[in-house]
């Protein structure tokens, strides 16, 4: 992981975007600071995902901004950005091949101890880096896609509903290991409607309009 | 009886045969088959009365190759419903191989510089990109789709747009060539394509028949394969967008 700062993480303000002819989310803004786990909390439809996605510019905005650490993002490469902002999809999907073959997707540098780190970052033992990814089940591929972010080195993490079709002690490794990332400075965003998780697990949140 | 005769009657036996069979065994395409019959009869007479033509008035064969041409983008683009501006888009993957090769071979000699090769030499060659570019397009626009999580999620991990999209284009274009590897594979052994038959029953030699058999059948996998990876060059134009971004499809399906 990068080192961090005191500098602010991620920030939207006033979004709008409009998808197919139709605005689907408006006035839309969250803050991420860094070291800290905020909470995006709103019901289901109400625009947690599309403005996730407009943060790490996979949908085009119409009105607002986004910054990182004060930085316009329109103005980061949306290469680096990505790398930079790690977003983990509700329903992660696996790359073909092994565990370890995903998180080294896109990273060639990756050395075996960076593999064992994002690994443990997200509660898995290193065994799991031999198992064939897309036989895994629901919560192990919700943690493996967030090592897999981890090894891009992110400075911001975005997890979208990731105790979504999880049991309880499947979210607790989840919470555990978010917690043990914000300890190491990282932004983290959770978008969710599970008042339980935040109340365990956020030091803030943050509604959608 | 004509030999021309003698072969509109067979075609005609072996239609009712068909028609006879289809209704003997309760399979409802009696009236489908015998419509097909009939329409292929019909097209075939109008296509050799405009061939006539274009043997009489050789520059008419532009106007023919062009017709023919035309047809083709139509007919892939309605079956690539989904991709913005797909009829234009499959005109330019047929039309750029089929042409190119087209004279290609007419110029460096390999058939005759003359209305009567060139006519029959695009229209194989056009068939085959159309065949290649529908196939391709299909198999693309369904697999945009199907794999939508994982391109996001290639995208995510800081692919650029064209990376992303590559193992989608990738099985696309090789769906896409398929029938025509199995076809040059297979010539000869399985069955024997129309460029020989035709010109043995024409009174071609074995050895005549087979170089222009092998001629057509390797430019075919040549054409082929430019129009579908032209077509996957021309949709992932189309569907990424500035940031790299990628707007995936509908298909109706």
């Amino acid at each position: 992981m990068r080192a961090h700062g005191t500098s602010e993480g991620l920030r939207a303000r006033d979004v709008r975007v409009t998808l197919a002819g139709r605005c689907v989310l408006d006035g839309a803004g969250v803050s991420v600071p860094r070291a800290q786990v905020t909470a995006l909390v709103a019901p289901s439809g109400a625009g947690k995902s599309t403005l996730l996605r407009a943060l790490v510019r996979l949908v085009a905005t119409d009105r607002g901004s986004i910054t990182l650490d004060g930085e316009d993002v329109h103005a980061i490469d949306p290469r680096d950005l990505r790398r930079r902002v790690g977003l983990v999809a509700q329903m992660p999907v696996m790359l073909p091949g092994s565990v370890a073959d995903n998180l080294r997707h896109g990273v060639d540098d990756l050395g075996d101890d960076e593999l064992h780190a994002a690994l443990d970052a997200a509660s898995l033992d290193a065994a799991s880096a031999v198992r064939v990814a897309r036989e895994l089940s629901g919560g192990e591929r919700a943690r493996v896609a967030l090592a897999r972010a981890l090894t891009r080195r992110p400075e911001v993490l975005l997890l979208d509903e990731p105790t979504a079709a999880l049991d309880a002690a499947a979210a607790r490794r989840i919470g555990e290991s978010l917690r043990g990332l914000r300890d190491r400075g990282l932004a983290i965003c959770v978008a969710t409607h599970d008042a339980g998780f935040v109340a365990a697990w956020a030091d803030r949140s943050e509604g959608l309009p | 009886m004509s030999a021309i005769l003698a072969k509109i009657v067979a075609a005609a036996g072996f239609a009712g045969v068909a028609v006879a069979l289809a209704v003997r065994m309760r399979l409802g395409l009696a009236r489908e088959i015998a419509l097909a019959s009939l329409r292929a009869g019909v097209q075939l007479a109008a296509v050799g009365a405009a061939i006539a033509l274009v043997f009489r008035y050789p520059a008419l064969a532009f106007v023919f190759v062009g017709v023919m041409v035309l047809t083709a983008g139509l007919t892939a683009g309605g079956r690539l419903r989904g991709l913005p501006g797909a009829r234009r888009r499959a005109l330019v993957a047929i039309a750029v191989p089929a042409l190119v090769a087209t004279g290609a071979l007419l110029l460096v000699g390999a058939f005759a510089l003359s209305a009567r090769a060139g006519v029959p030499t695009a229209g194989i060659l056009i068939g085959g990109a159309l065949a290649a570019t529908t196939l391709t397009g299909r198999r693309l626009l369904e697999s945009l789709v199907d794999e939508a999580g994982e391109i996001e999620a290639r995208l995510c991990l800081g692919d650029d747009a064209r990376g992303a999209l590559a193992p989608a284009v990738r099985r696309a274009v090789t769906t896409g060539l398929i029938p025509v590897i199995d076809q040059t594979r297979s010539v000869g052994l399985v069955t024997l394509p129309g460029t020989f038959v035709g010109l043995v029953l024409g009174g071609a030699s074995a050895a005549q028949a087979a170089a222009t058999q092998l001629v057509v059948l390797l430019a075919l996998v040549a054409v082929e394969l430019g129009a579908g990876l032209l077509l996957a060059e021309l949709t992932q134009r189309a569907l990424i967008e500035p940031g790299e971004r990628v707007a995936l499809p509908h298909v109706d399906r």
